[in-house]
C-alpha cells in the first residue's frame, strides 16, 4: 500500500515541534552530505566517485517514488527516460557544440515531452498493464538507440564533452548534489501543493478521487511528465560526467537498480529513497571494488533487500526511521491512544 | 453436532459477531434468521473457516475448529453453499461437480454422488455441458448446492439461496432442500425470506446486531410477537 | 442481477458464424494463418522458422500465462528459469559428450538419448526452484498482506531475477556455456528449405510437452483443480482444495517449462547469468498478446509472435527482431488490452 506515513498530531504545538524536528533532520543530513567528502576516508577520490554515484542514484529514486509513491504508477521504462535525457545533450554536444549546461536542460524537455506521449498513451491503463506498458515503450526506445548506429553510434558507445574542465570528482559531487536538492524540494513542493492532494487521493482510491470531480488522467500525466523531465536531467548529468554513453544505459536492469533503492528507501517518502541511496551505493560500490573476484554479488544483495522490503518491511527504511522516531518522541502515548485505529 | 459457544468474529477493524451461541443436532433442519447486517453470513463464514473467530469456539462432532482452513472444513464433512455461489465460470456443469468431488477418491461413489444430484436438480443434467458462466440464476443455485453436496457432507451449511431469485425458482430451491433434510442431511440455513423459511425448518435462531436474541422451533416463532413485528409485517 | 431464467442462457449457435469470426481475434489469427500458407508456397523457410521458435515460446509463455491465470503473480523472473535451465542441460549434457567425443565408435544409442537427461534434469531443478520461491516468499507475502497483489509481486519477482542473474554471474562467472549441437547428424530437408534436427527435435519437444500440459490441465484431477482456484479461489477451497498446495504445484510447473525451454534450446542460447532477459521479453509479448492468464490463447500467441519476429528478421533486419515486435505489443496494449483471447484478469480499465 501507498500509504502515506502522516503523524496525527494531537496539538498545534506538537505538530510544529514534529516539523521543526524534520527540519532538523534534514539540515544534519544536508550538512553531513555537505562534509563527507572533505572527511577521510571520504575525501580521496575513490570514495568521492561513490558518493557522486550515491547522489545520483538517490535523485533517480526520489525521481522514480514520486510516480510509484504517489500514483502508484510504476514506471518500468524509467532508465529509457535517464537515456533520453542523456543521449540528447550527448548529441546536441556532439553534433551542434551546444553547451552540456543548456544540452542538459533540452535533454529534460525531450524526456519529459516523451513521458508525455507515453504518459497519455499509457496512463489510461493502471497497475500491472501500466507497468508492462512503460516496460514496453522503454524496451523500444532501447531498441531504436541500438539500432541507429549512425546517430548514435550504437553499442560502440558515444563519447561526449564533460560538463566540467576538470578531472576532479568533488565539483561534480556539489553539482549532483545540488540537482539532487533541487530535484527533492521542487517534487516535494508539488507534493505539498494542491496538485499533490490530487495524486495521493488517486493513488490511494481511484474512484473515490473520481467521484470528488478529480480528473485522474490529467494529474497521472502531470505527475509522470515531471518525473520524466527529471529523469531526463539526470540523465544529462550522468552524460557530461562519464563521457560516454551506450544503449545500456536505457536497460530495464537499471530501472530495477533504482526501483530497488526507491523501495528499500520507502515508497511515498521521497526523503527515505534519497537517504538511503548514499549508502547502499558507497557499500555496493566498496564491494564491487573489493571482491572484484566475486562479480555481481552487489546485486545479490541489492535483490535480496528488495524482497526482504516487499515481503516482510513494505514500509521500507523510511518506515523504520518514522516508528523510531515515534518511540523516541512520543513516549507518554497513553494506551488508549496507541489503541485508536491508526492505520 | 455443531456447536457455537460466544463466537466473536469480524474484518479487520470491524467485528460483525459480539458473542453467538447456536447448536445443530445431527438430522436437523436449521435456519439463521435476521436483518441485513446482523451477521448471518458471517457466522457461516466463520465455520466455514474464512472468517476465523476472535473469540470463543465452533466445535463439530466434539471437534474445535478454530485454525481450521477453508478447505480442512470441507473435508470433515462440511459442505458450504455461499452467497455469492463462487462456481467455476468457465468450467460446464459436469467439470463444476467433478471439481466439488474434489477430495473423493473413489470413482464410483463421485458418479453415483452425481447421479444424486441429477435426480434432486434435473436441470442440471439436461445443462450438464454448459458452462456455468451462461446458468440462470435459479441453475446456479442448484449447481451450487450440488457442488456443496458431492464430497458427500454430513452437515450443508447454506447462505441465502433466495437471494435474487424470482418466487417460483426459490420455491423449488426449498423444496430440494426439504428433500434433502428428509433423507437425513444436516442443514444450516441463513435466509431472510422469514415466512416460508419458518415454515420449513425444525428450529431457527433470530440473529441481530451480532447476537442470537430469539431461539426456538418454527412454530413457536411464527407466533412470537417481535418476530411478526419486525418480520413478518403483522 | 438479472435471474429471468428463460434468457440467461445465450446460444452461442445462434450468432451468424460470418460475424463470431468477423471479429478482431479471429481476424488475426486468420491473417496469420493466411502468411503462413501464403509463404508456404513462397519461401518455406519462414513458416518453418515461426513453427520452430513458436513452439518453445509457447512452452515459456504457457507458463507464464498459468502462474498469473492461477496465483495472479506476473512473474518477471520467469526467464531466469529459461537460464536455470539451460545451465543444468550444460552441467549433465556436457559430460556425456565428451564421453561420445572420446569414443566415437561404441555410442551408437548414447548419441540419441545423450540430451536428454539434460532436458529431465531441467525439468526436476525448475520444478523445485520454483516450488521453493512459492514457499519461501510468496506464501509469507500472501499471508501478511494481499493488497496490491498484483504489483507487489511483481516488483517482489523482479527482485528475485536481479538475485537469480547475479547469483549466477557470482557462482558460475560471466562464461557462456553451451553445446554446439545436440544431435550431430545431417540436417533433413522440410519444403524444400534444410532444417537441423536439433530445430525439429525442439519443435517436437514442444509440441509433446504441450499436449501433455493441455491433458494436465483438461483431465485430470490435479489440473481440474488449478484451473478451479484460477476461476474462483474460495469456490476451490469449498470443494476442499488445498489452495497452497496448488499454488507450489503451478509454480513449480511453470517453471518447470521455462526450464524444459531452456534445456532444449542449449545449442542456441548458451547459458550465461542474463540469457533470460531475450526470452522473458518474448513471453510477455506473448501473454499481452493473449490476455494476461490464457493459458490456450498464450499457446496460438507464440506462434503468432513467432510469426512476427520471423517477418522481421526478413524484411526489416536481424537487429530489429525484438524493436518490431514491442511496437506491435505497444498497440495491442493500447487498443486492446485485454488481449486477443479475453483476459480473465479484472480491472484492466480501472472503473
Amino acid at each position: 500500500m501507498a500509504t502515506v506515513i502522516e503523524e496525527t498530531t494531537p496539538s498545534r504545538v506538537e505538530a510544529k515541534s514534529a516539523a521543526r524536528r524534520r527540519m532538523t533532520f534534514a539540515a544534519v543530513l544536508i550538512a553531513i552530505a555537505v562534509a563527507l567528502p572533505l572527511i577521510p576516508p571520504f575525501n580521496g577520490q575513490d570514495y568521492q566517485r561513490l558518493l557522486v554515484t550515491g547522489a545520483l542514484m538517490a535523485a533517480y529514486a526520489v525521481a522514480f517514488d514520486f510516480t510509484a509513491g504517489y500514483i502508484d504508477i510504476v514506471n518500468f521504462g524509467f532508465a529509457a527516460f535517464v537515456g533520453i535525457g542523456a543521449y540528447t545533450s550527448g548529441l546536441l554536444a556532439v553534433d551542434l557544440g551546444i553547451s552540456p549546461w543548456i544540452g542538459m536542460v533540452c535533454g529534460a524537455l525531450v524526456s519529459g515531452f516523451v513521458g508525455l506521449l507515453t504518459g497519455m498513451l499509457t496512463l489510461r491503463l493502471r497497475g500491472i498493464y501500466a507497468a508492462v506498458m512503460a516496460w514496453f515503450v522503454g524496451l523500444a526506445l532501447m531498441g531504436v538507440v541500438r539500432n541507429l548506429p549512425d546517430i548514435t553510434r550504437g553499442s560502440l558507445g558515444l563519447s561526449v564533452p564533460l560538463l566540467l574542465n576538470t578531472s576532479d570528482n568533488l565539483p561534480y559531487y556539489y553539482l549532483v548534489l545540488g540537482i539532487l536538492l533541487l530535484t527533492l524540494v521542487v517534487l516535494m513542493a508539488v507534493i505539498r501543493s494542491r496538485i499533490g492532494l490530487a495524486f495521493r487521493a488517486i493513488g490511494q482510491n481511484l474512484a473515490a478521487a473520481k467521484a470528488s470531480g478529480i480528473n485522474p488522467t490529467r494529474f497521472l500525466v502531470i505527475n509522470f511528465t515531471l518525473s520524466c523531465a527529471f529523469a531526463g536531467l539526470l540523465g544529462g548529468f550522468y552524460a557530461h560526467y562519464y563521457g560516454i554513453l551506450t544503449p545500456d544505459l536505457l536497460a530495464t536492469s537499471h530501472t530495477v537498480e533504482v526501483l530497488a533503492v526507491a523501495y528499500i528507501g520507502g515508497r511515498g517518502t521521497l526523503w527515505g529513497p534519497a537517504v538511503i541511496a548514499f549508502p547502499l551505493m558507497v557499500v555496493t560500490g566498496l564491494l564491487q571494488a573489493q571482491l572484484a573476484s566475486l562479480p555481481g554479488l552487489e546485486l545479490v544483495l541489492y535483490g535480496l533487500l528488495l524482497i526482504l522490503v516487499m515481503v516482510f518491511r513494505p514500509t521500507g527504511f523510511a518506515g523504520l526511521v518514522t516508528s523510531a522516531a515515534n518511540r523516541i518522541w512520543r513516549p507518554r502515548t497513553d494506551a488508549a491512544e496507541t489503541a485508536a485505529p491508526t492505520a | 453436532m455443531l456447536k457455537l459457544t460466544a463466537v466473536e468474529a469480524g474484518y479487520d477493524l470491524l467485528q460483525v459477531l459480539w458473542g453467538v451461541d447456536l447448536h445443530v443436532e445431527e438430522g436437523e433442519f436449521v435456519a439463521i434468521l435476521g436483518p441485513n447486517g446482523a451477521g448471518k453470513t458471517t457466522t457461516l463464514r466463520s465455520i466455514a473457516g474464512f472468517v476465523p473467530p476472535i473469540h470463543g469456539s465452533v466445535t463439530f462432532r466434539g471437534k474445535e475448529l478454530r485454525g481450521t482452513l477453508p478447505h480442512q472444513v470441507s473435508r470433515i464433512g462440511i459442505g458450504y453453499v455461499s452467497e455469492s455461489l463462487n462456481l467455476f465460470p468457465s468450467m460446464s456443469v459436469y467439470e463444476n461437480l467433478l471439481v466439488g468431488a474434489y477430495t473423493v477418491k473413489d470413482k464410483s461413489a463421485v458418479a453415483a454422488t452425481m447421479d444424486t444430484v441429477f435426480e434432486l436438480f434435473p436441470r442440471l443434467l439436461e445443462r450438464k455441458d454448459q458452462l456455468a458462466g451462461t446458468l440462470s440464476g435459479g441453475e446456479r443455485k442448484m449447481l451450487a448446492i450440488g457442488r456443496g453436496l458431492m464430497p458427500r457432507p454430513s452437515l450443508l451449511l447454506v447462505d441465502e439461496p433466495s437471494l435474487g431469485l424470482a418466487p417460483i425458482p426459490t420455491l423449488a430451491t426449498f423444496e430440494a432442500l426439504k428433500t434433502l433434510r428428509e433423507r437425513g442431511m444436516t442443514i444450516l440455513l441463513v435466509e431472510q425470506n422469514v415466512n416460508t423459511t419458518l415454515r420449513i425448518v425444525d428450529r431457527a435462531y433470530v440473529l441481530e446486531q451480532g447476537r442470537v436474541v430469539l431461539e426456538g422451533t418454527g412454530d413457536e416463532l411464527l407466533g412470537n410477537t417481535h418476530v411478526q413485528e419486525a418480520y413478518l409485517g403483522i | 442481477m438479472t435471474t429471468t431464467p428463460a434468457a440467461a442462457p445465450t446460444n452461442l449457435r445462434r450468432v451468424p458464424l460470418a460475424k463470431r469470426f468477423l471479429t478482431f481475434t479471429w481476424l488475426t489469427v486468420g491473417l496469420a494463418i493466411a502468411i503462413l500458407v501464403f509463404y508456404t508456397f513462397v519461401q518455406p523457410s519462414i513458416v518453418v522458422d515461426t513453427l520452430v521458435t513458436g513452439g518453445m515460446w509457447a512452452l515459456l509463455a504457457a507458463g507464464l500465462a498459468l502462474v498469473f491465470g492461477v496465483m495472479n503473480i506476473p512473474n518477471f523472473a520467469h526467464g531466469e528459469f529459461f537460464m536455470i535451465g539451460s545451465l543444468t542441460a550444460f552441467f549433465v549434457f556436457s559430460p556425456l559428450q565428451d564421453a561420445m567425443f572420446n569414443d566415437p565408435a561404441g555410442t551408437g544409442l548414447l548419441k540419441i538419448v545423450a540430451p536428454f537427461p539434460g532436458m529431465i534434469a531441467a525439468l526436476i531443478v525448475g520444478f523445485a526452484v520454483g516450488a521453493v520461491l512459492e514457499v519461501i516468499l510468496f506464501r509469507p507475502l500472501r499471508k501478511r498482506s494481499r493488497d496490491q497483489w498484483v504489483m507487489n509481486t511483481f516488483l517482489l519477482t523482479a527482485g528475485v531475477s536481479v538475485v537469480l542473474i547475479n547469483g549466477d554471474r557470482l557462482i558460475f562467472g560471466n562464461d557462456f556455456r553451451g553445446a554446439t549441437r545436440y544431435w550431430d547428424v545431417r540436417p533433413i530437408s522440410i519444403l524444400g528449405t534444410s532444417v537441423s534436427v536439433d530445430r525439429i527435435a525442439v519443435f517436437v519437444i514442444a509440441m509433446v510437452t504441450i499436449l501433455l500440459f493441455s491433458a494436465f490441465l483438461l483431465r485430470t484431477r490435479t489440473g481440474r483443480a488449478m484451473r478451479a482456484v484460477a476461476q474462483d479461489e474460495a469456490g476451490a477451497q469449498m470443494a476442499g482444495i488445498s489452495l497452497n498446495r496448488i499454488f507450489v504445484l503451478t509454480m513449480g510447473l511453470s517453471c518447470a517449462l521455462a526450464a524444459l525451454a531452456g534445456a532444449s534450446l542449449l545449442w542456441l542460447y548458451p547459458s550465461y547469468p542474463d540469457v533470460g532477459l531475450q526470452p522473458l521479453y518474448l513471453a510477455w509479448y506473448v501473454v499481452i498478446l493473449a490476455g494476461l492468464g490464457n493459458v490456450q490463447g498464450a499457446i496460438v500467441g507464440a506462434f503468432i509472435v513467432s510469426l512476427i519476429q520471423t517477418l522481421t528478421v526478413t524484411y526489416v533486419g536481424l537487429d530489429w527482431i525484438d524493436v518490431v515486435p514491442t511496437l506491435f505489443i505497444i498497440l495491442i496494449l493500447l487498443f486492446k488490452p485485454s488481449g486477443l483471447f479475453g483476459s480473465e484478469v479484472k480491472g484492466v480499465w480501472e472503473q
